[in-house]
């Protein structure tokens, strides 16, 4: 460090720069003055966002609103209400959003909907979100016993009438329940399940896949250089295959007991497959999109793929009708076909300070209005509405290849349970991962994952 | 300043001129020369792909056949970044360099005044003082990321800029940097200073701020990187788009079901334009800077 | 002063001592206000945004706290056993292990190799110094997605596949498998360009501090420019930004997610292949919302930084010239 940069000329001349810091520090505490106004425009109740809102809303509300609008009338006051959307990608899904809480306000004058749209990694925003009391008033996610135990969720029983029960779908219900009590509406439902291209089939001479070992052979036959066979994800299907196949053996994760019931010979003998798939070398890995766009499919990469029910709209696009669809398919004796029907719920946080205002908008939103469950769930993706009536009355699920993607759903669909939560996910498929990239036996696999989950179930249950 | 680094330039390299024959010479450099065009050509093709794919359509981006030069460019994908009513960049660039110059100039004045008191105010207790701080550089920001945001939920700064700003604005390595910086600072100016009658603030104000403008600058530029760059927090403190960072906006293009790879990486060149535009500007008091904080010993 | 001559001697009178004593404890308040006034700021900050997290942190760790953070039930060290025990987690450390030891001397022998040969052209020395430090203003986020979708992607016509197509090689799925482990390629490249920079500029600065002499001096000894004087004199001298750039680096590495979780994900199958520990923990913490686990994980994670940090301190002398 040399001192003739400390001089005394440059001192001076430096003096320059300190007038300038001078300034740049009335900038800062002017900007936190600024900040402090912007934030309380943010904090106040009338936000930018439903403002915007309420000048885009243009048709009447549905019916059915009218207990609710006396439920908010006997609480009084203006209320507003927070709802957190993950972000869904196709067009238009957010102008939907904000267009159903216009509807709402429209209604109930005195009840204000602010959507919050939320990029990125939803599920942990919204964990931490909910640890504290500014948590969203709705929200959107996946139920899990942890959830319940941690007074996250409100019940909703008194939502559902027996009429609507005997109207919804049961695997949606039952996705929602836990210890008998109701806690979500499920908003969508969205199965998942292969997709393949007609054309390259018929000229292989190859019909749909019934079975594991049938899937091998076509993701074999169909391989040929530029188009790869078959495209399970860029984990080479490991991911989606070691949940899929437990089922397709015939097994499950967790018997009616809560205890672990994947480990049978079933099983390993399901695994023994998967790893021949994933080492065919047939697989598509690596492509730009991950299995849930359907660009790579679209782009000829693969002559079958695995995706939603939400791709349809865009496959259809691209391959009019030169695509089927079938479900994940059996594997071994015991085995049967399989659809996971994933899909989004809707919960009331009881830390919300208008619970009942909540409850009352989301019976309106997801139980009562079918013209809003079919936009939301045929307007833009495709998925099938919980609601069999509203299903039913989509023209859009009637024909074609939705219309059997709805029926294999309804035959072979299975949903989460809500005592399998991450971790035990997390301890499946890395055992499944172990036998396919370390060559691991399946058996001893299995057992250390059973001895895993089930360490996990006793803490969780231990409540 | 430019005096010492001019000088310490010469220096430098005034071996390789020293001997030898001047083919030799010329070769070497020749030589050298090739090896770092090469060398920058390949730290060069990143950027030059996110423009490529920001110009071109998702069909061409995910195309199977390699494409070094676009048909036609699809400028029509910045339109579109700008214009988009629901996730507007330019929301997201005003609040980024409002959130970024705020944690400059913030983590600067902090910094440096702890540095200051640490390095040359004679507390009993300083070194334990700056052994507490430094403690907090060990801990991964993973393990206080939940109670940090609860705390700053019961300040009700959720859903505001000064939620994204505040919490980061105390900056431990950069208290560092700053008391190595003033340990070195000449114990003569400051004598010289207090018989002047400068007290302990005066001569922080008067003395030493004005002489650590390479060192202010050098660190300002890494923080308004980090700040600009930074992901997780904004994420998750912003829940109104009114409070996007230009990150935020980025993320958007990333969904649950889609990615829109054309603004995804439209964003990003838009995003990464400020920065290369202020390392340009500032990139010599960076190297100047860091040859001072004493942190090469 | 004037006043004090009018008035009387007074029993009060003060000895010398006294007098001293006071103005020492008079003049060490003035001090202690003057610190906290500097440093308070600071403190007052890190109390809220550093301490009471990281302190909440620890309590948490010995609690059992799902999807909450509020202490409920305390569990001593099970969360600490558990994690321990969970051989994902053995695994990670294993990770970040063989992470650190291909980045870091990689990232230490090209910021080292750049700077000299930046520092040794004569012309557009400012134009190179840009180009590699430019990097530095890419985020993680982005960078792996350019590298992830556009570098090395698995198709036969990815940037990287048609770089080897030209050597005659196949198309390789860089990321994806386990044998061979190309996706260490990607992961290590990837940080090494977003960093090395930095570091280059780190050494660019120490290159600027040896002193032209020593050179000459060696000429004059009959040395020649090149390995010779590099070895004995320009890396030696170099130490001290070796030392720093080792440890930052080094810190840096354990503390690794951005790339993988951009890149491998957090959850698929590719997850397992190079899962390092925030990773997982972040697996625990916000997907599984086991923040008591997660805050363990976390500890288990520091003490071994400090250990790792410690050790390499006490090898190369770190912190040596500061006591100087």
């Amino acid at each position: 460090m040399s001192s003739d940069a400390y001089g005394n000329k440059g001192s001076r001349a430096r003096g320059v720069t300190r007038r300038r810091f001078v300034r740049s520090a009335a900038l800062v505490v002017g900007g936190s003055a600024l900040l402090a106004a912007c934030g309380d425009n943010t904090v106040a109740p009338a936000s930018s966002t439903t403002a915007a809102s309420g000048t885009t809303a243009t048709t009447a509300a549905a019916g059915g609103t009218a207990t609710t609008a006396a439920a908010a009338a006997s609480s009084g006051g203006p209320i507003t209400l927070s709802h957190w959307y993950h972000q869904y990608g196709e067009d238009g899904t957010q102008q939907a959003a904000l267009k159903y809480a216009a509807d709402y306000t429209k209604a109930n004058p005195n009840v204000t909907i602010k959507v919050e749209w939320i990029p990125g990694d939803y599920d942990s925003k919204l964990n931490a979100a909910l640890l504290t009391p500014e948590g969203p008033d709705i929200y959107e996610g996946h139920l899990t016993n942890s959830m319940v135990q941690a007074g996250q969720v409100a019940p909703l029983d008194d939502l559902f009438t027996d009429d609507i029960k005997k109207d919804f779908d049961k695997v949606a219900l039952a996705r929602n329940t836990v210890d008998g009590k109701i806690y979500g509406v499920q908003m969508i439902n969205d199965p998942q399940l292969f997709y393949y291209r007609k054309s390259l089939l018929d000229k292989a001479g190859l019909k749909p896949p019934t079975t594991m070992d049938e899937l091998i052979n076509a993701s074999k036959a169909l391989n040929s250089g530029k188009v790869k066979g078959l495209y399970m994800g860029n984990d080479g299907g490991i991911g989606l295959m070691a949940g899929n196949l437990v089922y397709a053996a015939g097994a499950k994760f967790l018997d009616d007991n809560n205890k672990p019931a994947f480990n049978t010979d079933a099983v390993a003998a399901a695994w023994a497959q998967g790893k021949t798939l994933a080492s065919s070398n047939t697989l598509l890995v690596g492509a730009p999109t991950d299995w849930w766009d359907p660009s790579a499919f679209d782009q000829n990469l693969a002559a079958m793929t695995w995706n939603g029910l939400w791709a349809m709209p865009t496959i259809t696009k691209t391959f009019a009708d030169d695509f089927g669809v079938f479900p994940f398919p059996a594997a071994g004796p015991s085995g049967k076909p399989v659809i996971y029907s994933g899909g989004w719920a809707e919960f009331v946080n009881p830390k919300s300070k208008n619970v009942q205002a909540a409850k009352d908008y989301v019976n309106w939103l997801w139980l009562k209005s079918a013209d809003k469950q079919q936009d939301w769930s045929l307007s833009y993706g495709f998925h099938i509405p919980p609601r069999i009536s509203t299903a039913n009355g989509a023209a859009a699920l009637k024909s074609g290849n939705a219309a059997t993607v709805v029926d294999l759903t309804n035959k072979y669909g299975y949903g989460d349970l809500t005592i399998w939560n991450a971790a035990m996910g997390t301890a499946l498929t890395d055992a499944f991962t172990n036998v396919v990239q370390k060559n691991a036996d399946p058996k001893a696999e299995l057992a250390a994952a059973t001895t895993k989950v089930q360490a996990e179930l006793d803490k969780v249950l231990k409540k | 300043m430019s005096i010492a680094s001019s000088k310490g330039q010469t220096r430098a390299t005034g071996y390789v001129v020293a001997k030898g024959t001047s083919w030799r010479r010329y070769l070497g450099q020749a030589v050298l020369y090739a090896v770092l065009i090469f060398i920058s050509i390949l730290f060069l093709i990143p950027f030059y792909l996110i423009v490529r794919n920001g110009l071109m359509t998702q069909a061409e981006i995910t195309a199977p056949d390699w494409i070094w030069l676009p048909k036609g460019l699809h400028f029509e994908n910045l339109d579109k970044l700008f214009n988009d009513p629901l996730a507007s960049m330019a929301v997201g660039l005003r609040n980024s360099l409002l959130i970024a110059v705020t944690q400059v100039f913030g983590q600067m004045l902090f910094a440096s005044m702890a540095g200051y008191g640490i390095a040359r105010i004679p507390y009993k207790y300083r070194n334990i003082v700056f052994y507490i701080f430094l403690v907090t550089l060990m801990i991964p920001g993973a393990v206080t990321f939940v109670p940090k945001y609860v705390i700053v939920s019961y300040l009700g700064m959720v859903n505001t800029l000064q939620g994204i700003i505040v919490p980061d604005l105390f900056n431990v390595f950069a208290v560092f940097l700053f008391r190595q910086f003033y340990l070195n600072f000449p114990r003569e100016l400051e004598e010289a200073g207090r018989v002047d009658g400068l007290n302990y603030w005066g001569i922080y104000w008067r003395l030493l701020l004005p002489n650590s403008r390479t060192i202010l600058i050098s660190l300002g530029v890494l923080t308004f990187i980090n700040s600009w760059n930074s992901f997780l927090w904004p994420l998750v403190i912003g829940h109104d788009s009114s409070t996007w960072t230009v990150q935020i906006v980025l993320s958007t293009f990333l969904t649950a079901q889609t990615i829109n790879l054309p603004a995804l990486f439209m964003g990003a060149a838009v995003g990464i334009f400020p920065l290369l535009v202020v390392f340009l500007v500032l990139q010599r008091y960076i190297v100047q800077g860091v040859a001072r904080s004493g942190i090469t010993g | 002063m004037a006043s004090s001559k009018i008035v009387p001697a007074s029993p009060k009178i003060t000895s010398d001592a006294d007098l001293n004593a006071k103005g020492r404890r008079k003049r060490q308040l003035q001090t202690t206000l003057a610190f906290w006034g500097f440093v308070g700021p600071m403190m007052l900050g890190l109390i809220i945004f550093a301490y009471v997290p990281i302190i909440w942190g620890l309590i948490l760790s010995f609690f059992d706290a799902r999807n909450t953070i509020t202490p409920t039930k305390f569990v001593g060290v099970d969360n600490y056993a558990s994690i321990i025990g969970d051989d994902q987690f053995r695994n990670s450390i294993v990770t970040i292990l063989i992470f650190a030891l291909f980045i870091v001397p990689i990232t230490v022998f090209f910021s080292l190799w750049l700077a000299v040969m930046v520092n040794t052209v004569r012309y557009a020395r400012a134009f190179f110094r840009s180009v590699f430090f430019l990097p530095t203003a890419c985020s993680y986020v982005v960078a792996s997605l350019v590298w992830r979708i556009t570098l090395f992607n698995g198709l036969p016509y990815g940037f990287a596949n048609n770089l080897i197509y030209f050597f005659g090689l196949d198309p390789i799925i860089w990321i994806g498998t386990a044998n061979p482990p190309y996706y260490w390629v990607v992961l290590v490249t990837v940080r090494l360009w977003l960093q090395v920079g930095f570091y280059m500029i780190l050494y660019l600065a120490g290159l600027q501090d040896i002193p032209k002499e020593l050179y000459e001096a060696a000429y004059v000894d009959g040395a020649r420019p090149g390995w010779a004087t590099f070895r004995r004199i320009t890396f030696p001298l170099l130490r001290n930004t070796t030392i720093a750039v080792l440890l930052l680096n080094l810190i840096a590495a354990f503390q690794a997610f951005d790339e993988f979780y951009n890149i491998l994900g957090a959850k698929s199958g590719l997850a397992l292949l190079a899962r390092p520990p925030l990773v997982y923990l972040y697996n625990i913490a916000f997907t599984n919302q086991n923040y008591g686990a997660g805050a363990a994980g976390g500890f288990i994670l520091v003490s071994i930084i400090i250990v790792i940090t410690l050790v390499q301190g006490k090898l190369l002398g770190f912190g040596r010239s500061e006591n100087q």
